[in-house]
């Protein structure tokens, strides 16, 4: 026996081959109509072009299609879908070698090959597959997690996967067995099968047991891949075409524009007003249910279920008899106004999908629609945008002018100095609020220490529009967007650094969409920066425990995590204290999308939930840089921290406490 | 019912106290950064008009008496679909008194011709004179019910019912038409917002523009019966007066005495 | 023709308010040298004609059949005739609906000036002078009214009734106008009872309680103080939050704006966002524990104390100067 010789009769056992050719064509039909009809209800979306860059895009199909690095995210689930992919990977390449050998008469199923490959890893990465499915059915069945989506489908794909499965390997064993192949011990797994089978069964019932667990076992495959397309197994397809034409700026640029010259209706309440990505998105779901187990609006038990949205949408994008044309508005709870009030379009969902759908969005397509086009949504957002129009800011009720937080200081704005390097944005959170003076205060001393020649805008300072255009009111965002852009441009402004992480992304990611192109900082970057170039250095560090709350709109809109930890490492000479939430995975502060200008009901509050999570560190201090965040988690620590002192402090502040110490006596 | 609404812009009332201004010269509020926007009880008006046209038919004008900014306020009466929308412009007087405006908006409406109703603002939350709508009451010679919260047609043809605010409950008016009802604010006309499509077809609806010229009013009179001789901001006592006393009901008698003085200067 | 006016309304009694309008009618006629003449109108009421006359040197009291009931065309008809007569240079009334609604038409009548909502008047020259609050109270104007006569109405319970010093009574005219009622404004009914639907943003009187009262029971307490002043309620976040009261009663950014002439904040600590909402209130005062709580920063006057040993009293005091 010449290992070089070693192969395996293929079909051996089976004639009349021919009944699976004859069925080939039926199955590849039936799937191919089933892939059809889905891309043609793509095709019936608006255009938008998702093909440029296709070498970045190849490079996300082979990270997040084949390497799956957002699956793994998730360890249980990740191990058993690369288990199931991986195992299904090499089974069909199996079959593809068994094709090339057979079918096209190129002997390559030969010696090491065959026994390496097509048997031993072949056979291992069946029963990989195989465990998978178990674990998989462990979920499922067993600890039933909230997030998952609970079908028959689902529960009939696990158990005919798992069929397949098992009945490839008992058509390999009692192969093996009556056939005594030499090779057999190749297939370790396999050969168990057979070494079970022989003392049980005789050679004659093996090989009938085997003609007829082949032919079951190519039915199940067939019917498998033919039902597929029908299923949420569209995804290996859909999915992958997903990941194909995902975004590739920054979470924070995705928001669209909108055309308001079109006689369509402003925002979308109807399957017909989205993109053929939209469609795709709702048909790339595979119904993980992660999107809605970070979401922070879900957690705190509200209304919001970015997935439920999603495979909604779904469910009435595939409705033989649904109208495009129909509003889906108020349809299912997920779909209704009162779950899209909820979203802080932090982001999490987006961030934690792992076949790229972009979920948020959409939410904020649908308020366009209801604010816009209906005038219909919460009272004191109206009031927010309102004061917005009027007034230039949301803060109504504020006792502050854009200048009033400079006092004492000697601010330069834009007409004293003509040439400055950089603007500060001070925002009308951090001019307005109180509570964030002290930052942007402290932002502007650390400048002057640090001998950047610096102005601010001062009265003519206008908010950015990022209230407006995440609580939908595109036509108002734009108005101010115009109108900062003209006013930056006025005095030939470059560079901007921004304590408040919102307007950051809307001056970095959005304004670029309207003409205006500056050089944005957040100020955790700029100190950071600083710090590197030697112009400020930490003197004194702060004896205390940080901990740092990521901003959504610095992190996972823009994937700036590190900046502001090095401004806690210098101000503390420690790294921050990390919560179990942190980075990407950070938890919203509750303020976003419009959400900090209403009340949550008292019982269902996401900054609440974040300052738990908080209160579970060692931390005397929670760094957080943004003022939206500011508040929302001081509001949120004083009404859950019982007996703890945390102080809520932006990363300028710290930095200004170590850089300058504060006189004794404050 | 044809209804007329009678809207006047006003500098935005919720100017932090901190930052408002006046120009004690020209007697006027400093404008500054702020912006100018529909005083709140024209707004009210207009919404109360909007439900009666809604309830019943009818049309509703959208009548200002101010600068050419106050093009703004129709647009957005417009906006809110007001069937038409006028602006009387040429004054020079940067206060013009009420008499002067009534009759302004009196011969504007006589020039509308026909209408049913005129609504006003009970008042304007800038100089506050809450006089509007009687004099022009007095210049159409139609009888006026102030302080209304909502109209709708009366029992009989040509007639309107009116509930009005009184100091201790509420009426129920019939009034013969036409009549000036000044409205006041109330949980039912709080003003609705614009849609959005509605702002931007806002700017493509035709807005007449009347001068007093052609009204036949003599700009000149706008300060004829009064005038604002001083203009200044209270000194307001930045800090709190802790109220003190040797004893608890000293004290507490001391606290009595400053609030029932505010509560009787109300 | 120095002489003043002022209207009283029959029905409504020598109130305050009736006392307000006469003493500054008084020192207003003392001040032009011209006699003071009140006018009475509605059907006869001895307590207001007879307290007219304490203070006034002549007193109209108008009766007519039609004048039974405050009718807004038949009493101005009636008023601006008696005023025809009486060719005053000033007439002052108060600041209730009625005479609101009655001020401005009359001063057409008699082609004079009219201004409102004074907290003093004075002469200067040939023209009256009325100060009063504009832009919402953030300024002060004085207007000067060109026309005569000046009608005026006044802050009636602000204005210090006359002082009772050596003055023979006035005397007491009836006078019966001609009325003919032309039907167009009819009173269909009218309700004496709180008035529904007033909105927290408008009312004038706010009462607020907020956590440091510690759970639903002191609101009841407050609630009497606030009815006894006429004021509406109110409370911060954290008592809302709490379910003490109802989330409606909720002022601050996220609740309510709010824009009273008073505003009483009862162991409300006064965090920015609940600052947001009483911004434009006119008098803010506190009562609280803790003389660092941030409230104090925007009160005009403050108590230290304990709510629960002050409300009660607090009360009882307010309801007896009533």
């Amino acid at each position: 026996m010449n290992r070089s010789d070693a192969t395996r009769q293929v079909l051996w056992n089976i004639e009349h081959v021919w009944v699976m050719y004859a069925l080939l064509v039926p199955t590849t039909l039936i799937a191919a109509y089933g892939v059809y009809r889905r891309v043609r209800q793509w095709r019936k979306g608006q255009s938008e072009n998702r093909f440029d860059r296709p070498v970045e895009r190849l490079r996300l199909v082979v990270a997040y299609a084949l390497l799956q690095l957002r699956t793994w995210r998730r360890a249980y689930p990740g191990v058993f879908h690369a288990m199931l992919f991986w195992g299904f990977v090499i089974l069909f390449i199996a079959t593809c070698v068994v094709l090339i050998d057979y079918d096209f008469g190129i002997p390559i199923m030969r010696g090491e090959f065959y026994l390496i490959f097509q048997s031993l890893i072949v056979d291992i990465f069946g029963v990989l597959a195989i465990v998978g499915v178990l674990m998989a059915a462990a979920r499922r069945f067993i600890t039933r997690p909230k997030y998952l989506v609970y079908t028959t489908e689902s529960a009939v794909i696990l158990l005919l996967v798992f069929a397949i499965l098992v009945t490839g390997f008992l058509v390999e064993g009692w192969r093996i067995a009556a056939t005594d192949d030499p090779w057999g011990a190749w297939s370790p797994f396999g050969n168990l099968v057979a070494n079970a089978s022989r003392p049980l069964m005789t050679v004659e019932a093996m090989t009938s047991a085997h003609w007829a667990t082949w032919w079951f076992h190519l039915f199940l495959v067939f019917g498998f891949l033919a039902w597929a397309p029908y299923t949420k197994m569209l995804h290996v397809l859909a999915s992958t075409a997903n990941i194909y034409t995902a975004r590739l700026a920054p979470i924070g640029a995705t928001l669209r524009k909108v055309d308001f010259d079109s006689e369509e209706a402003l925002g979308i309440h109807t399957l017909a007003g989205f993109t053929w990505k939209d469609l795709l998105d709702f048909d790339a779901c595979t119904e993980c249910g992660r999107c809605t187990a970070v979401c922070p609006a879900n957690r705190v038990d509200k209304l919001l279920s970015p997935r439920d949205i999603i495979l909604d949408l779904q469910r009435l994008a595939r409705d033989p008899v649904g109208d495009f044309a129909e509003p889906f508005l108020g349809k299912t709870d997920a779909l209704s106004a009162e779950a899209f009030w909820e979203c802080t379009t932090c982001a999490a969902c987006v961030e934690a999908c792992p076949v790229s759908i972009e979920q948020f969005p959409k939410i904020v397509d649908a308020r366009r629609y209801l604010v816009m086009e209906e005038a219909e949504f919460p009272d004191t957002m109206q009031q927010a945008l309102t004061s917005l129009e009027t007034r230039g800011h949301p803060m109504r009720g504020t006792s502050f002018s854009r200048v009033d937080w400079m006092q004492g200081l000697d601010v330069p704005t834009v007409a004293d100095v003509k040439d400055a390097d950089v603007l500060v944005w001070v925002g009308c959170g951090g001019a307005l609020v109180e509570r964030n003076q002290s930052v942007v205060r402290a932002l502007v001393q650390l400048l002057k220490a640090a001998g950047v020649k610096f102005a601010v805008l001062g009265r003519e300072e206008k908010c950015n529009g990022d209230p407006a255009r995440r609580i939908g009111n595109e036509f108002l965002f734009e108005q101010l967007a115009q109108e900062n852009i003209a006013t930056l441009e006025k005095h030939k402004v470059k560079t901007i650094v921004t304590s408040c992480p919102h307007c950051f992304n809307t001056f970095a990611n959005e304004y670029p969409q309207f003409g205006g192109r500056f050089e944005v900082f957040h100020h955790s970057q700029y100190l950071a920066k600083l710090v590197d170039e030697g112009k400020l250095a930490g003197k004194s560090p702060l004896g205390q425990r940080v901990t740092f709350h990521d901003p959504c709109y610095l992190g996972r809109h823009n994937g700036e995590y590190d900046a502001p930890r090095q401004l806690v490492q210098i101000s503390t000479k420690n790294a921050p204290v990390e919560m179990q939430q942190t980075r990407s995975n950070s938890f919203c502060c509750g303020g976003g999308g419009g959400m900090s200008f209403v009340d949550e009901p008292p019982d269902k509050r996401v900054n609440q939930e974040r300052a738990r999570q908080v209160l579970e560190t060692v931390a005397d201090v929670v760094a957080v840089g943004c003022p939206f965040c500011m508040t929302m988690l001081e509001d949120g620590i004083n009404a859950t921290k019982g007996d703890r002192e945390v102080r809520v402090m932006d990363v300028a502040e710290l930095l200004w406490q170590t850089v300058e110490p504060a006189p004794p006596d404050s | 019912m044809n209804l007329v609404v009678c809207i006047k812009q006003i500098l935005d009332p919720e100017i932090p106290a901190r930052d408002f201004r006046v120009d004690a010269a020209a007697r006027v509020a400093e404008r500054g950064g702020a912006n100018l926007v529909m005083n709140i009880f024209c707004e009210n008006a207009l919404e109360s008009a909007l439900q009666c046209r809604e309830a019943n038919e009818g049309k509703i004008t959208a009548l200002s008496v101010g600068t050419d900014e106050a093009e703004d306020v129709l647009r957005k009466a417009l906006a809110l679909k007001v069937d038409e929308a006028i602006l009387v412009s040429g004054g020079e007087s940067s206060n013009p008194d009420p008499a002067f405006v009534a009759k302004t908006l009196a011969a504007a409406v006589r020039k509308i011709g026909e209408y049913d109703v005129v609504l006003v603002g009970r008042e304007a939350g800038d100089w506050g004179a809450g006089q509007t709508g009687g004099l022009l009451a007095e210049e159409l010679g139609v009888p006026c019910v102030s302080f209304a919260e909502s109209i709708e047609p009366g029992g009989s043809d040509g007639t309107v019912q009116v509930k009005r605010q009184t100091d201790n409950g509420w009426e129920l008016l019939e009034v013969a038409t036409p009549l000036v009802v000044t409205i006041t604010n109330h949980d039912k006309n709080v003003p609705r917002i614009p849609k959005t499509r509605d702002v931007m077809q806002s700017y493509r609806k035709p807005l007449t523009k009347w001068t007093l010229d052609e009204l036949d009013v003599d700009p000149s009179s706008a300060n004829d019966y009064y005038e604002v001789a001083e203009l200044s901001i209270p000194q307001k006592e930045t800090k709190c007066e802790f109220i003190e006393g040797d004893t608890l009901e000293d004290k507490i008698g001391a606290f009595a005495k400053r609030l029932g003085d505010v509560i009787r200067s109300i | 023709m120095s002489d003043v006016a002022c209207y009283l309304f029959a029905s409504s009694g020598m109130d305050r308010a009736a006392q307000g309008v006469l003493g500054a009618a008084r020192r207003l006629a003392d001040a032009t040298g011209g006699k003071l003449h009140a006018i009475v109108v509605g059907p006869a009421n001895e307590d207001v004609s007879g307290g007219a006359a304490a203070v006034a040197d002549a007193v109209a009291v108008v009766d007519h059949p039609a004048l039974a009931e405050y009718n807004p065309e038949l009493y101005l008809t009636a008023l601006a005739d008696v005023c025809q007569k009486i060719t005053p240079r000033a007439i002052l009334l108060g600041n209730d609906t009625y005479s609101q609604e009655l001020a401005a038409r009359l001063a057409h009548r008699l082609g004079g000036s009219a201004a409102g909502d004074a907290v003093n008047v004075s002469a200067d020259g040939d023209t009256i002078r009325v100060t009063r609050g504009v832009y919402g109270g953030k300024a002060v104007a004085t207007i000067g009214l060109k026309r005569s006569p000046a009608v005026v109405w006044v802050r009636a319970r602000a204005m210090e009734p006359a002082d009772g010093a050596g003055r023979s009574a006035g005397s007491v005219e009836s006078v019966s106008p001609e009325l003919a009622d032309d039907g167009r404004v009819k009173v269909v009914s009218r309700h004496v009872e709180a008035r529904e639907g007033v909105r927290l943003e408008d009312a004038q009187l706010i009462v607020s309680g907020g956590r440091g009262l510690g759970g639903p029971e002191p609101f009841e307490k407050l609630q009497a103080l606030a009815d006894t002043i006429g004021a509406q309620m109110a409370a911060s976040r954290a008592a809302c939050d709490a379910g003490w009261v109802p989330p409606s009663w909720q002022v601050g950014q996220t609740g309510k704006k709010v824009a009273p002439e008073l505003y009483l904040a009862i162991a409300i600590s006064g965090a920015s966002q609940h600052i947001m909402g009483i911004a434009d209130a006119k008098v803010i005062c506190a009562i609280n524990t803790d003389a660092d709580a941030p409230i104090f920063k925007h009160c005009t006057f403050g108590l230290v104390e304990d709510y629960d040993k002050v409300v009660g009293p607090l009360c009882e005091i307010l309801s007896q100067s009533k």
